[in-house]
């Protein structure tokens, strides 16, 4: 770590720093940038204001599965995957999605169910097979369920919606996007 | 008889339609071509020009710009309908994406 160039570490630093006001977590930082925790500390507490959050992430898929997160989650992978295809990778196309899905959210005047970093961890989650995007039978649209599900009779949230889907979303509005809340699932 | 022409309205969509295209390729290209729908060769070609080119190239009686969903359940929810506007609004965007995703391939 001692010995790379100005160059990239200033890169790393800029990186870090659109991170942290996106909203990442330390764990993402420190996978994403070779930079020193002790300097990640530093940009981290510069940029917010206060001490990163301790504490494990959340390793399961269930979360993306529940109503609210799995409509956003596929939003956020249908973006993704358009900037894969035209050769952009790794971060860069986390970062530029991401970008994209909170322009939505503002557009819409919704509150934002994924985070950045549940987003990079939705994309890592991807990369080991462990989800796949589905097509709805209904809307032809491709959503986010857990790979090796069985899919040739898929109807999506949104096509097939429960009955008390989006209900709470205005009362969510107060709520920080980092805790996001558990839903219903259904099926 | 007056027959309204729209001749400078259009020239001038088509000129803030080509500005904008310009600009936006030039801040972030990917993103640029994921929010316009066009292809490289083209955004190539309105990156290079100059503005002369571009207010010459506005000029025209047709409108540049053409609608991107020819799809009649993505115009709906486009436009709200369903159960409510926010979901229908999720769904238009997931099946907008989807679409760029597979055209750009």
């Amino acid at each position: 770590m001692k010995n790379k160039s100005v160059i990239e570490e200033a890169d790393d630093v800029r990186r870090a720093v659109e991170m942290v006001q996106l909203g990442a977590r330390m764990q993402m930082l420190e996978v994403e940038t070779r930079l020193s925790r002790e300097k990640l500390l530093r940009i981290y507490k510069e940029v917010r204001g206060a001490s990163p959050p301790k504490g494990m992430l959340p390793f399961s898929t269930d979360w993306f599965m529940t109503w609210q997160p799995n409509v956003h989650s596929s939003l956020f992978m249908n973006l993704h995957r358009y900037f894969t295809g035209v050769g952009v990778h790794g971060l860069d196309a986390i970062l530029k999605a991401y970008h994209l899905y909170l322009d939505h959210i503002e557009v819409g005047v919704i509150e934002p169910a994924l985070s950045l970093t549940r987003a990079w961890t939705l994309v890592r989650f991807f990369d080991a097979d462990l989800l796949q995007l589905a097509a709805c039978t209904r809307c032809g649209g491709d959503f986010v369920v857990h790979a090796h599900d069985p899919v040739h009779d898929y109807v999506c949230g949104l096509c097939n919606m429960p009955s008390r889907a989006g209900s709470s979303r205005r009362k969510a509005a107060t709520r920080k996007a980092v805790s996001p809340t558990r839903k219903l699932v259904t099926t | 008889m007056d027959r309204p022409d729209f001749q400078d309205d259009i020239r001038e969509l088509n000129l803030a339609y080509l500005m904008l295209a310009q600009q936006m390729l030039r801040s972030d290209r990917a993103t640029a071509l994921f929010r316009l729908g066009i292809d490289e060769r083209f955004a190539d070609l309105i990156e290079s020009m100059s503005a002369a080119k571009l207010v010459r190239m506005a000029s025209s009686q047709m409108l540049l710009p053409r609608f991107r969903f020819d799809d009649e359940q993505l115009a709906r929810l486009m436009a709200g309908e369903g159960r409510d506007a926010a979901s229908a609004g999720l769904h238009a965007a997931i099946l907008a994406a989807g679409k760029a995703a597979t055209d750009a391939r």
